[in-house]
């Protein structure tokens, strides 16, 4: 990888976490607008080993417990594991093409939704249900859309070999 | 960078992942007093930049809203300008529909609500007010419409509002005529009644009919008395012919409110119910 991607594939993940905070709240409600700044911690897993990765995620997860104090440290917990096991399983499983990478981002949002929902304890029952069934895949399949749409654009700039498998 | 079997987890890796997940478990059973400054402090360095751009976004977005309405409203005063009885009517209907802040003057603290996508930003969000504009810990959150929560902790230029959605909120209240008083808190986070209040503590002999408002009682000193919490929908509930429990229909829900007032005055010792009720009234 030439110096220039390097800065470009940082350039891309910073210009993702301004999305997070600019763009986002005119996106459609809150429970369903694209996770900007999760899609930024699951392309750098892509490119990072497992440990840099889940620290990745915690630091995530602990900037975002800060700005959500009902949880303090689930969405720490649920971003080391989506951070890591994402980095993980791209390494072991996935083939490097767009519509698999889409399902890692799908994957990837509901299943930070779903510790951040077990982790929290706050959430039980049918309001439980309605968040991990309901929401988070439609938030999930934004996220998902939204990565695609990354790759697909700026793949050539974060050095993310894509097939046309 | 190729990606390839090298890439798997290593030894150096799995711990790094360890003690991420021992920090994190550390993190949730922080007590409150060590997990508030450190997210007080999180929030007021590495997040203030995009907290305040957020907020710059918000103001921005409310702003062009806000130009919309205005070139709508030249534009309809241009035409009512020619019925001038017309304009006179619209006027007094105006001056009606002036609102919950002009009614509460000086006492209140305007606020964005700033949103995070996790399944929890019902439960507590951030809003676009601290210390700086008059905010203290406890203070009264409100919509127009009604009681949306209190503030749990205050930054310099944010504050964390605990909505009535948390399973921690509780609040002193009442019946409309100050006839039954009980408890209010969430009702809880199963079946159809999701997201419905419940007033608890009721006496056996006591009814409250469907459809009775609730408003807070002022009792306990951290809530003002008269602010609307909710409509009796049901009995939830009855102790052996101890006391009743009713499911409330809430006036606000925490997850469609962008903008809120927060009451900065001195300890109200009237009631401000009579504030809320203009607010629903139709021109």
């Amino acid at each position: 990888m030439r110096r220039t991607d390097k800065y470009r594939f940082y350039v891309i993940l910073a210009a993702l976490v301004v999305l997070q905070f600019s763009v986002r709240g005119r996106l459609g409600g809150d429970r369903v607008a694209p996770d900007f700044l999760l899609l930024a911690l699951l392309i750098y897993t892509i490119r990072a080993r497992p440990g840099p990765s889940a620290g990745a995620g915690f630091l995530v997860g602990l900037l975002r417990d800060a700005l959500t104090p009902a949880s303090f440290g689930a969405g720490a917990l649920a971003h080391t594991l989506v951070g890591y096991l994402s980095s993980w399983s791209k390494a072991v499983f996935f083939a490097e093409n767009l519509f698999v990478n889409g399902c890692l981002f799908f994957a990837g949002t509901w299943c930070r939704n779903l510790a951040v929902a077990l982790a929290s304890g706050k959430l039980k029952g049918g309001m439980l249900g309605w968040e991990l069934l309901v929401w988070s895949p439609i938030q999930s399949l934004t996220t998902a859309v939204a990565g695609v749409i990354v790759l697909w654009l700026f793949g050539r700039h974060l050095a993310i070999r894509l097939s046309d498998a | 960078m190729a990606l390839g079997a090298d890439r798997y987890a290593s030894r150096g890796d799995t711990f790094a992942f360890l003690g991420c997940v021992l920090l994190s478990v550390a993190a949730m059973s922080l007590p409150e007093r060590i997990r508030d400054p450190l997210a007080r402090g999180l929030r007021q360095t590495v997040l203030a930049p995009f907290l305040a751009l957020q907020q710059q976004t918000e103001l921005l977005s409310a702003s062009l809203e806000r130009y919309d309405a205005v070139v709508a409203q030249r534009d309809s005063a241009a035409l009512a300008a020619t019925f001038l009885p017309e304009l006179r009517g619209e006027n007094t209907r105006l001056r009606a529909l002036l609102g919950l802040g002009q009614r509460l003057s000086s006492g209140y603290v305007p606020a964005e609500v700033l949103r995070e996508p996790e399944p929890t930003g019902a439960l507590t969000f951030l809003v676009s007010a601290g210390k700086k504009q008059g905010v203290r810990p406890l203070a009264a959150v409100v919509s127009p419409d009604g009681l949306v929560g209190i503030v749990s902790s205050v930054d310099a230029k944010t504050s964390v509002v605990v909505t009535w959605a948390h399973p921690e909120f509780r609040a002193s209240a009442m019946a409309t005529d100050g006839s039954v008083y009980g408890i209010v808190g969430p009702h809880g986070s199963d079946g159809p009644h999701v997201w419905l209040l419940e007033l608890q503590g009721v006496p056996y002999r006591q009814l409250v009919p469907t459809g009775t408002m609730i408003l807070t009682s002022g009792l306990g000193g951290v809530l003002p008395r008269g602010i609307p919490i909710g409509t009796v929908v049901s009995v939830a509930g009855q102790a052996e012919g101890w006391e009743r429990t009713y499911l409330i229909r809430p006036a606000v829900h925490p997850g469609a409110v962008t903008h809120v007032m927060i009451l900065t005055g001195p300890p109200v010792r009237g009631d401000l119910r009579s504030l809320f009720e203009s607010s629903g009234e139709t021109p």
